[in-house]
């Protein structure tokens, strides 16, 4: 039997919290597969327009006490000190990921894209990843290159 | 290396945690391009496996469901149609013996990342020659 996922000692329920993380990463990686071109077809559409209204939704429902929770995986503190800061760069934050959400629905929906729309979502998924340190490079991910 | 998405594949998730079901069901339907089926509970899951001629090759489960667990769902599915992948999720380390001497083909311990769901993905659906 094959095994995937947290090691032993550290299994326990996923969270809300965890559902938004991973919704996030996945809107990181449909966009950035959409970047490089990949082929899309009418489930991987419908699968971006659902996580982003997914990840829509669930960020109302966090705060800013979610980047304290959660300080370990969110690279605030390199822009930080005090927590003010920390919450006011986490509104920016999440203003950056509901910008995320609109776009890559907008991009499943087949709006016109053009040199600026694709730099600012470039733009805005770099922003993000530095503040999860989300390295993803779609290119190791093969079989999003087939449809 | 050539590499295609298994044709004709069918997938089913089966969780009563709706927030849990429709992230893996998103992700999967993303990865695959085909549509997923889901399921709030075994029941229902086998009861679609019983009648549907067309029923899905692979089997994604939680264990901790009311009336038939995922394990009793492992169990009746490998009795009835060996050949079918079931990929267990759990959020407790007893669960995992307990999937391995039922047959199950994977085990996804919770938490799990995105690249978890991919690499069984990748394991299961993909086609490289």
């Amino acid at each position: 039997m094959l095994r995937f996922g947290a090691g032993s000692s550290d299994m326990r329920k996923i969270l809300k919290d965890d559902i938004f993380l991973l919704r996030l990463k996945l809107i990181v990686i449909m966009c950035k597969a959409y970047l490089h071109d990949y082929p899309m077809g009418k489930y991987r559409r419908e699968a971006i327009i659902e996580n982003a209204r997914s990840v829509f939704d669930l960020l109302s429902q966090i705060s800013s006490e979610y980047a304290e929770r959660y300080g370990h995986i969110f690279n605030l503190q390199t822009y930080a000190e005090s927590k003010g800061e920390k919450n006011l760069y986490f509104d920016v934050f999440q203003q950056r990921v509901h910008l995320l959400a609109v776009m890559a629905k907008a991009l499943a929906e087949g709006s016109p894209m053009g040199y600026f729309r694709t730099k600012a979502l470039k733009d805005n998924i770099d922003s993000i990843c530095e503040v999860i340190t989300f390295n993803s490079n779609v290119g190791d991910i093969k079989f999003l290159k087939v449809a | 290396m050539r590499i295609a998405i298994r044709s004709n594949v069918k997938i089913a998730v089966v969780d009563d945690d709706k927030l849990t079901r429709d992230l893996v069901v998103n992700a999967l339907m993303y990865c695959v391009n085909r549509d997923v089926l889901s399921f709030e509970n075994g029941f229902s899951a086998l009861a679609y496996l019983d009648t549907d001629k067309d029923s899905p090759d692979i089997i994604v489960s939680d264990v901790d469901m009311p009336e038939m667990n995922g394990l009793a769902l492992l169990e009746s599915i490998k009795k009835k149609w060996p050949s079918k992948i079931c990929v267990i999720m759990s959020e407790d380390p007893a669960s995992e013996k307990s999937a391995s001497d039922l047959g199950a083909d994977a085990f996804l311990a919770k938490p799990f990342k995105i690249t978890d769901l991919f690499n069984i993905v990748q394991k299961y659906i993909v086609d490289t020659e």
